[in-house]
């Protein structure tokens, strides 16, 4: 059978509608469920992946980053399954057999030179949806802009290769970072030497130290449980071993911690935000304040 | 792509443009390239256009430098104002530094942009005296008169880097302002470059009969030359 | 169709034994002496006038490679013209033709030769020879990474192969359609005689060549240990070797692109044959002009950033450091000005090639043609106004947050387009399963996932846990590989028939496919577990918890190596002992196709004469909209031939 032919024998099957076959073996029945099929993908990997892989998040910042991430997902998912949907049904319905080997291409295809109206739909289409995803990315990240009063005020410093966590009005420095648990925090973040990346993974936020600038961001804790700060900016040799542990802790917890890292019970206790008299002035607080070092994470 | 025959060559075959052509004395360029005057002007003003464009984001990136350095001020160092004896400033090296940063003078860089300024218009009556068709000297005159405020300007902009009263370690001002003078230094020397061509082509009589066009891309680039030339002058003058 | 007497061509124009002047004795090993002698001499002055003196071994560096670039381009001839010019000795006729190439057979490649096809072939295995340097980097960045803790590299050199791997990469990436086919294709399918400029465009290519030395001089002076985006104050306080990549930069992109660019919009702009108006140009041309117009903003950005990157490094300015009054952000925001639009110059020229593929290889017109015009038009505007979505998380400046985000997020409006007018091409078109579709297909599956992971990079929260994070890497990968790579790469299976005149062997070309379409997932989506799971970029060892992640990103990038050396050797074979193409093997319409292989000089025997675009597949049938003229299609002939015995003959 010449291209010709067989080209003339796709037309039909797409075209003949005299029967009225079944939905599913019409062409837009074949490509809805082809989308189907991709959109299925897109949707599974998009809501299970960050379920999956994300580290335990810790904050409301941190969930944010998964509620993005599953939002976004299932939004854009039917979208790009409708690019692969026409790509494929395109190459399954209207590539002749053997075309791939041979010298001489297939017969003309339709002069379609254009399509105004579905043109502007599309752009219509994408329109709204960068819209959507503008409104909900303004929404979060406004949101995560609100300081609150009282807030833990942490200074951190970074240098070359460490981090150094500060606790105004304690007198208390560590390389450790404690945390209390539903306790708006406040980072200043800033840095000696070159630039870092002053990232927790599981509280969603992230940003520059920056040598003589100080940068705040904030997030309220809410989940017990360790976790690890790593370096997320190049800078210099042993920038993979620039990560060292922290943990989020109850307000008591915390005061103990402060007070075994050498502050005041009184001064510990307003920091963390708990009568004076819960806290155990000794150094045997429960949580550990393992000393730093540099591979600590590993 | 449907294609025709051109109909503007039938009379003489295919073989038009691929005669050997004699070298056509006098005119710009004779013979290296085979296409009409015009032709290659419509090129070349296209090209400098562009490279005037950008050349512009240079010029905007380093102004911008300036006002962002001079807006932000990290750490007092803009020009050290606040650098007194007890603040224990240091400069780049690591000697103290107290400040402010004395300015650089008004002067060099406003005789820089008024020569740049002068030697464009000669640049201009080169043109104009080749687009009217006026003696050979008419435009080698002007010509050389170009080339020799731009000598000029670059002796002044090498001169100023003697007597500059700080140096690049001394905080932004000072290192945006000395880069305002490489800036401009590169820009008079490949000024410079191109009026030492306007003036030999134009005594070799290059630009008469008519054949201004590249006198006309030289113009261009000159004013061009001058404009940047002042706007840094100015910013760096004015703006401390 | 025959021609009945042969026409002289131009590249067999007997020339006198002077003809190119000094170029005669010019070619690229007398560039490498020169360079090589002019660094020697620029290394003993300033070694015994600076060294020890502050900044002394960042001076000498600096003068040292500047004369290394100097010195070769002096010896390879591009500085002949300007100064032959400034001393009124133009050149003649003849010195042209030499220039041209004629009379040196296959030397010419090795000298400033202005013919654009031999430049486009010469950038064609430059780019072939970088994109082998920068791949084998990331194999070692892969080896090093299939364990936590290896010691294959010591963290120093991890850090300068990341730093040069990714530099090298860009390079070739911004060059690699750009070079080879906006060089020898372009000026064909726009009916000119060569590019606007031809030795601009010489001097693009050597530029470039003269740029490569002083960045791989980096493993000799100390590394970069920066990555490329070189961020201050690290770059500033980094070894001499940043000294030797900022020259690199300086050369690459303060003079080569920006040339090149100004060539390629000059060419587009001003040499039309005759009735090939603007709509009617293939749109591949406006898919480089655009990519060069925005080069021509992104790479004087970069050059500047580059000045004071030296200055800072070298005379003690203070630009980037924020203890003595710059500022890190000025770097950023002046490197990303550079940055995001560079992203659009390596992509645009692709994207446009693969819209002839689609064309071609589905027998119908570009679907949307004007759309797709004004989508490039979109993107390279909105190109220059999302820089500071790279900064989202450096501090600078919290509150444009939302405008760079509704920026960048505007920009996937045109890239939608981008999607329509290839779907739309492709659709109901009868498909012709050669290389180039392959690879257009495989363009299509990346780029969706490139630009999908992208919108996550957008949105101001989602940034705060993938900035930095390995996410980002497969992301851009993805879009740069995945995307703008595999599209030059279906460009090189659709050109190569025209570029070397022989086919490509497509059986191992397909086999090199399957390689890379699956090895780049398995590769990607390694990273992207990766990402998610919190590991940031750059590190040479890392937490056990990524450890099958790594695994399996390194395993896919080995295949995926496997699979271009595959496709370059049969590359490489094809070339040497390929079957021999006909003129059109595609029987595409655009004029390329329309002269014969291989391409004389100045391309065309006749003018040619324009009458409608090249994609009038099928408009024998009506089809009740946008039916232009269904003109025949006479084939190319000269116009003496036309009139049989008159006059044509040529002696």
């Amino acid at each position: 059978m010449s291209f010709e032919q067989q080209f003339d024998a796709i037309e039909n099957e797409i075209t003949e509608e005299g029967d009225a076959p079944p939905f599913f073996s019409r062409p837009g029945g074949k490509i809805f469920i082809i989308w189907l099929v991709f959109t299925a993908i897109g949707v599974v990997i998009g809501v299970f992946a960050p379920h999956h892989l994300l580290p335990g998040l810790q904050s409301g910042t941190g969930s944010d980053v998964w509620a993005t991430i599953v939002f976004f997902t299932v939004l854009a998912a039917p979208v790009a399954a409708f690019v692969y949907a026409l790509a494929f049904y395109s190459l399954l319905a209207w590539r002749p057999k053997k075309s791939g080997s041979s010298d001489e291409p297939p017969p003309d295809g339709p002069p379609q030179r254009g399509n105004g109206p579905l043109t502007i739909l599309w752009v219509g289409i994408s329109t709204l949806l960068v819209i959507v995803l503008l409104v909900w990315g303004m929404t979060v990240w406004s949101s995560q802009q609100v300081a609150h009063d009282g807030a833990l005020q942490v200074n951190v410093t970074g240098q070359q290769w460490l981090w150094t966590y500060e606790y105004p009005g304690t007198g208390v420095t560590s390389r450790t970072l404690e945390l209390p648990q539903d306790r708006p925090v406040e980072f200043n973040v800033t840095a000696l030497d070159v630039i870092h990346g002053f990232w927790l993974d599981t509280m969603g936020i992230q940003t520059d130290a920056n040598p003589n600038e100080n940068t705040v961001i904030r997030t309220t804790p809410t989940t017990l449980g360790g976790f690890v700060v790593r370096c997320s900016q190049l800078c210099g040799l042993n920038h993979a071993f620039m990560n060292n542990k922290g943990s989020v802790v109850t307000p008591t917890q915390f005061g103990n911690w402060l007070v075994s890292q050498g502050a005041t019970t009184s001064a510990a206790a307003k920091s963390a935000d708990v009568p004076e008299s819960s806290l155990t002035p000794s150094s045997t607080s429960t949580t550990t304040a393992a000393p730093m070092n540099t591979g600590a994470s590993q | 792509m449907s294609l025709t025959t051109s109909e503007h060559e039938s009379t003489d075959g295919g073989e038009h443009h691929h005669e050997y052509l004699p070298a056509v004395e006098g005119a710009e360029n004779p013979g290296g390239e085979h296409e009409s005057a015009g032709e290659r002007d419509k090129k070349e003003r296209l090209m400098i256009w562009l490279f005037i464009g950008g050349d512009l984001v240079i010029l905007i990136l380093e102004v911008f430098a300036w006002f962002y350095l001079r807006t932000l001020d990290s750490n007092g160092m803009w020009n050290a104002a606040k650098c007194t004896a007890s603040a224990n400033c240091v400069d780049g090296l690591g000697n103290p530094l107290i400040g402010p940063v004395a300015k650089a003078s008004i002067w060099h860089p406003m005789i820089i942009m008024s020569l740049a300024i002068i030697s464009a218009l000669f640049v201009w009556a080169a043109e104009s005296a080749s687009r009217r068709k006026a003696a050979k000297s008419a435009v080698s005159g002007p010509a050389l008169a170009a080339l020799v405020f731009m000598i000029a300007a670059i002796v002044v902009q090498i001169l100023q880097f003697q007597v500059l009263p700080f140096t690049t370690v001394d905080g932004g001002y000072a290192s945006v302002y000395e880069f305002f003078m490489g800036s401009t230094l590169a820009h008079l020397l490949l000024m410079g470059f191109i009026l030492t061509g306007l003036w030999t082509r134009a005594a070799k009589g290059r630009y008469q009969g008519g054949t201004f066009h590249r006198v006309r891309i030289m113009r261009m680039f000159g004013v061009w030359i001058a404009i940047s030339t002042s706007v840094l002058a100015i910013v760096g003058g004015f703006f401390v | 169709m025959s021609i009945a007497t042969a026409p002289l061509l131009l590249e067999d124009t007997p020339l006198g034994p002077k003809a190119g002047g000094l170029y005669r004795r010019q070619n690229a090993l007398v560039g490498l002496i020169a360079g090589v002698v002019l660094a020697a001499i620029g290394w003993v002055i300033s070694h015994a006038l600076l060294q020890g003196s502050n900044w002394g071994s960042d001076m000498v560096v600096t003068v040292t490679l500047t004369c290394w670039v100097i010195g070769f381009n002096i010896g390879i001839g591009t500085f002949n013209a300007p100064f032959r010019w400034v001393v009124g000795k133009d050149s003649t006729r003849e010195d042209e033709l030499y220039g041209a190439g004629v009379g040196q057979g296959a030397a010419r490649y090795w000298k400033y030769c202005t013919d654009h096809k031999v430049v486009g072939t010469q950038y064609f295995v430059l780019v072939m020879v970088l994109f082998a340097i920068g791949g084998t980097l990331a194999m070692m960045i892969r080896t090093q990474l299939i364990t936590a803790h290896s010691s294959f590299l010591s963290p120093g050199t991890y850090n300068n192969i990341v730093t040069i791997h990714g530099m090298i990469m860009i390079i070739a990436t911004i060059i690699m359609v750009s070079g080879p086919f906006a060089n020898f294709i372009l000026p064909i399918m726009i009916g000119a005689k060569d590019m606007a400029f031809p030795r601009l465009n010489a001097m693009s290519l050597w530029v470039v060549v003269s740029a490569v030395p002083p960045l791989l001089a980096t493993f000799v002076l100390g590394g970069v240990d920066t990555g490329w985006t070189t961020y201050a104050p690290l770059s500033v306080q980094a070894p001499p070797a940043m000294d030797a990549f900022a020259i690199c930069i300086i050369t690459f992109a303060g003079v080569s692109v920006t040339v090149a660019g100004i060539n390629t919009i000059v060419t587009v702009s001003t040499m039309r044959a005759k009735g090939m108006t603007m709509s009617r140009v293939p749109i591949f041309a406006w898919g480089s002009v655009v990519s060069a117009a925005l080069g021509l903003y992104a790479m004087p950005a970069f050059l500047t950033a580059m000045s004071m990157m030296i200055t800072d490094r070298a005379t003690g300015t203070s630009f980037f450091v924020n203890q003595l009054g710059g500022a890190g952000w000025l770097w950023e925001n002046v490197f990303w000005t550079m940055g995001h639009p560079e992203v659009y110059v390596i992509l645009l020229p692709g994207t446009a090639a693969l819209m002839e593929i689609a064309s071609t290889f589905s027998r119908k017109p570009v679907f949307a043609y004007k759309a797709a015009v004004a989508a490039f038009v979109g993107i390279g505007s909105l190109a220059i106004m999302v820089w500071a979505h790279h900064m989202f998380t450096t501090g600078w400046a919290p509150n444009l947050a939302t405008p760079f985000m509704l920026t960048t997020e505007l920009i996937s409006i045109p890239t939608g387009v981008i999607f329509l007018v290839l779907i739309g091409t492709i659709w109901k078109g009868s498909i012709w399963a050669r290389l180039p579709m392959y690879f257009l297909y495989l363009f299509l599956w990346n780029f969706i996932i490139g630009g999908v992971t992208g919108i996550y990079l957008s949105d101001v929260p989602a940034d705060q846990f993938f900035h930095g994070n390995m996410f980002t890497t497969a992301h851009f990968h993805y879009t740069l590989l995945g995307g703008a790579m595999i599209a030059a790469t279906g460009a090189v299976c659709y050109w190569f028939p025209k570029m070397t005149g022989r086919m490509l062997n497509e059986r191992i070309g397909k086999t090199a496919f399957w390689f890379i379409a699956i090895a780049f997932q398995v590769t990607y989506f390694g990273q992207f577990w990766e990402g998610f799971q919190g590991m940031p970029r750059r590190i040479a060892f890392y937490d056990p918890i990524f450890l099958r992640a790594n695994q399996m990103s390194t395993i896919g990038a080995y295949f995926l190596m496997l699979g271009w050396m595959i496709l370059l050797a049969a590359i490489i074979v094809s070339w040497r002992n390929g079957k021999i193409a006909p003129a059109n093997p595609w029987h595409a319409k655009s004029l390329e196709w329309k002269v014969q292989t291989p391409v004389p000089l100045e391309n065309f025997l006749v003018d040619p004469v324009v009458t409608s675009d090249p994609y009038t597949y099928g408009e024998g049938v009506p089809d009740g909209q946008n039916q232009p003229s269904a003109a025949p299609e006479p084939e190319l002939v000269p116009a003496g031939a036309s009139e049989s015995t008159s006059g044509g003959g040529a002696s």
